[in-house]
């Protein structure tokens, strides 16, 4: 990892602060170090004046104490420095060096200050200052200067003579170095005040530090913590988790961000529940398709065994009606003999029983010739049936009046409610009849006493490619179909009858009837509550009557 | 009618049940013939005639309807009955446009066939 890619891996808040904090280090070490350079130069500086000034002064009063070697004179001068605390040492000597004054509060330690004591006056240094530092680091300013003694010169102009004039005469007065002075001054206060300005500055410093960094972070949090945020609810969008938003309620670039944001995954959400949604009304189509085409299928199984069941029974049937043929005949053959013998011989005991039993077996091949007779009703193909325009209230009527007294017996009445409207619809009046009539006895079978039984008649217009059709309801309060064989009862000798009561075939041959006429048959049944059976004819124009009429229109 | 000259039947079926029945019904009035199957039939009515031919339709080899046919064809004045268990609407009517003149359904009673031949014979 090179250096450029170390720093840009750091987090954001670290590359904001670092960078600054440094900048801003630097350039407060930068001016405050000028600064107190500048007003080091310039204590030092005025020191140095000011020392230059007194050691000048003290020399101007020293002439005459040094001229004399006066020292309790100079001694007195001496004791104004009293006043300068910065002055370490004084001393005054006369022209060999000889020192004739001193005055100073020195330790042994003042290196410097012995030093220059044991030096002396010397005349090297006459006239120059210079700073010295002692062995602790205490820094000395060493000023010498001359002591000059002036000479009035007496000249003849002077003494009111004019002749001889010398050049040298000319001078009003000399002068003479008689001594020097020398002036030691400490520099401990003023490298002391640099020192704490020094110090002041690094506080300084380190306090505007403390407080940039403060502020810093909490600006860059400010624009961080948006950003962070952003961060962790991009993370959740990418693993598809839409459920948070944004929540930034700002009006910089950072807040337009986020605003942005927001509306992505508010469209991102609106598309996933719109797929969905999708998704879901996929699976009900799926689910609702697949339960018609169960039901469908269950149908076309029904309509299928149906047909089956009606190719076999007609199979049998045609079978059973041979060997039917020659029992019949043979019992009636048979007992019209005994009869005719009977009555010619008398009858015996045992002629009487050979009639009765012979009556019996012609009854049972009658009973078993209807059974086969239904039967092939049942698998009756439409081609044998004629068909013509008929009023199915009209049949209703009809059939009413043939089980009138039936039902009368049985103490249940029989109410119609017929649609005047009804169109004729192409059927077999006597089939229909007979199909009726089926189920208004099963019915009264089914009911109680004192019950009531409704048929009902209705027009249902034509409604899409299905034509109109004539809609009849077969209504008992009866004992119900229970739900288990209700997809038995349209079966050949399905029966809930007694043994020997039903044949089992009247449903199924009123099924292949209703079949026959293009229509359809259902029954909805609650146990305890009674049965509907629905009957729906097609209500369509015989297609070769429509053929006819076009032929005859066109032949004459 | 002349009564004294009794009229002749053939029963054509292939159930041996059927013709014996037939037998013993038809010939205490009539003169009655058998044949099991259509080529019999079809044979004894080439050798003589017949008054009445009464005939199945569902038989093996040669069927009832040729023999329908073939009868009507050789004597218009025979008259056909044909019996059959397949009483729907459509044999029924086969039969009739062929040149039957009754059909009856299976199983009959005496009465019914007595009356159907009779009448046969009287048209």
């Amino acid at each position: 990892m090179s250096f450029l890619e170390r720093i840009m891996s750091f987090r954001l808040r670290t590359k904001f602060v670092v960078p600054i904090s440094l900048l801003l280090i630097a350039s407060i070490l930068t001016v405050s170090g000028y600064l107190i350079k500048r007003q080091a130069d310039g204590f030092r500086r005025e020191l140095r004046t000011s020392g230059e000034t007194m050691v000048r002064i003290l020399a101007m009063n020293a002439e005459s104490g040094v001229l004399f070697e006066s020292r309790y004179e100079l001694q007195e001068l001496l004791q104004i420095l009293n006043q300068f605390d910065a002055v370490t040492y004084a001393a005054i000597y006369a022209e060999a060096g000889k020192p004739l004054a001193s005055y100073g509060m020195w330790s042994e330690s003042d290196i410097v200050v012995k030093r220059a004591l044991d030096r002396g006056a010397r005349a090297d240094t006459i006239g120059g200052g210079f700073y010295v530092k002692n062995a602790d680091g205490h820094e000395f300013l060493e000023l010498n200067y001359p002591v000059y003694s002036r000479k009035e010169i007496l000249s003849r102009e002077t003494l009111g003579m004019t002749s001889g004039i010398d050049q040298s005469l000319g001078q009003r007065y000399v002068t003479e170095q008689i001594g020097s002075i020398r002036l030691i001054l400490s520099l401990a206060k003023v490298n002391l005040s640099i020192a704490e300005a020094q110090k002041t500055a690094i506080l300084l410093t380190v306090v505007i530090l403390i407080l940039t960094i403060l502020v810093l972070t909490f600006f860059v949090r400010v624009v961080t913590k948006p950003v962070q945020m952003l961060v962790a609810v991009t993370d959740q969008v990418s693993r598809g988790d839409l459920s948070r938003l944004v929540e930034i309620n700002q009006l910089d670039e950072i807040g337009h961000l986020a605003n942005t944001f927001n509306k992505m995954i508010a469209s991102l959400r609106q598309s996933r529940e719109e797929i969905e949604e999708y998704n879901r009304n996929l699976e009900e189509k799926i689910i609702e398709r697949t339960i018609a085409l169960e039901e469908a299928q269950a149908q076309l199984i029904q309509s299928e065994k149906m047909s089956a069941i009606g190719q076999l029974a007609a199979g049998v049937a045609h079978e059973l009606n041979n060997p039917l043929g020659g029992i019949l005949g043979y019992a009636q053959f048979t007992l019209e003999k005994m009869k005719k013998n009977a009555a010619a011989a008398g009858l015996t005991k045992e002629a009487e029983s050979y009639i009765r039993y012979l009556t019996d077996i012609e009854t049972q091949a009658r009973r078993c010739k209807n059974i086969v007779q239904n039967l092939l009703r049942f698998s009756r193909s439409s081609h044998t049936t004629e068909f013509e325009d008929v009023d199915v209230n009209q049949v209703i009527e009809d059939t009413r009046t043939f089980v009138e007294h039936q039902l009368l017996m049985n103490q249940i009445s029989l109410t119609v409610d017929l649609a005047e409207d009804l169109p004729l619809i192409q059927a077999n009046a006597s089939q229909l009849q007979q199909v009726f009539t089926n189920l208004i006895i099963n019915a009264m079978h089914a009911s109680r006493s004192d019950s009531q039984i409704r048929i009902e008649s209705r027009y249902s217009p034509a409604v899409g490619e299905f034509g109109g059709a004539v809609e009849l309801r077969f209504i008992d309060q009866g004992h119900g179909i229970p739900p288990e064989i209700i997809n038995k009862i349209f079966e050949p000798f399905f029966t809930t009858k007694e043994v020997g009561k039903g044949t089992g075939l009247g449903l199924s041959v009123s099924y292949g009837i209703v079949k026959e006429h293009g229509g359809e048959i259902k029954v909805d049944s609650a146990v305890g509550k009674g049965s509907t059976f629905t009957l729906i004819f097609p209500v369509q124009k015989h297609p070769v009557d429509a053929d006819n009429s076009l032929k005859s229109g066109i032949g004459v | 009618m002349d009564e004294s000259v009794r009229r002749s039947v053939l029963v054509v079926d292939d159930e041996e049940i059927i013709r014996s029945f037939l037998f013993e019904v038809l010939s205490e009035e009539y003169d009655v013939s058998l044949a099991c199957d259509g080529d019999e039939a079809i044979e004894q009515i080439r050798k003589r005639r017949y008054d009445v031919i009464i005939t199945d339709l569902k038989m093996p080899r040669v069927s009832g309807e040729e023999v329908v046919k073939f009868a009507c064809d050789r004597d218009p004045q025979s008259k056909v009955i044909v019996i059959s268990g397949f009483s729907s609407l459509y044999t029924v009517s086969q039969s009739i446009n062929n040149g039957a003149c009754a059909f009856l359904s299976k199983p009959f009673s005496i009465k019914e066939l007595m009356r159907t031949v009779t009448n046969a014979l009287c048209a």
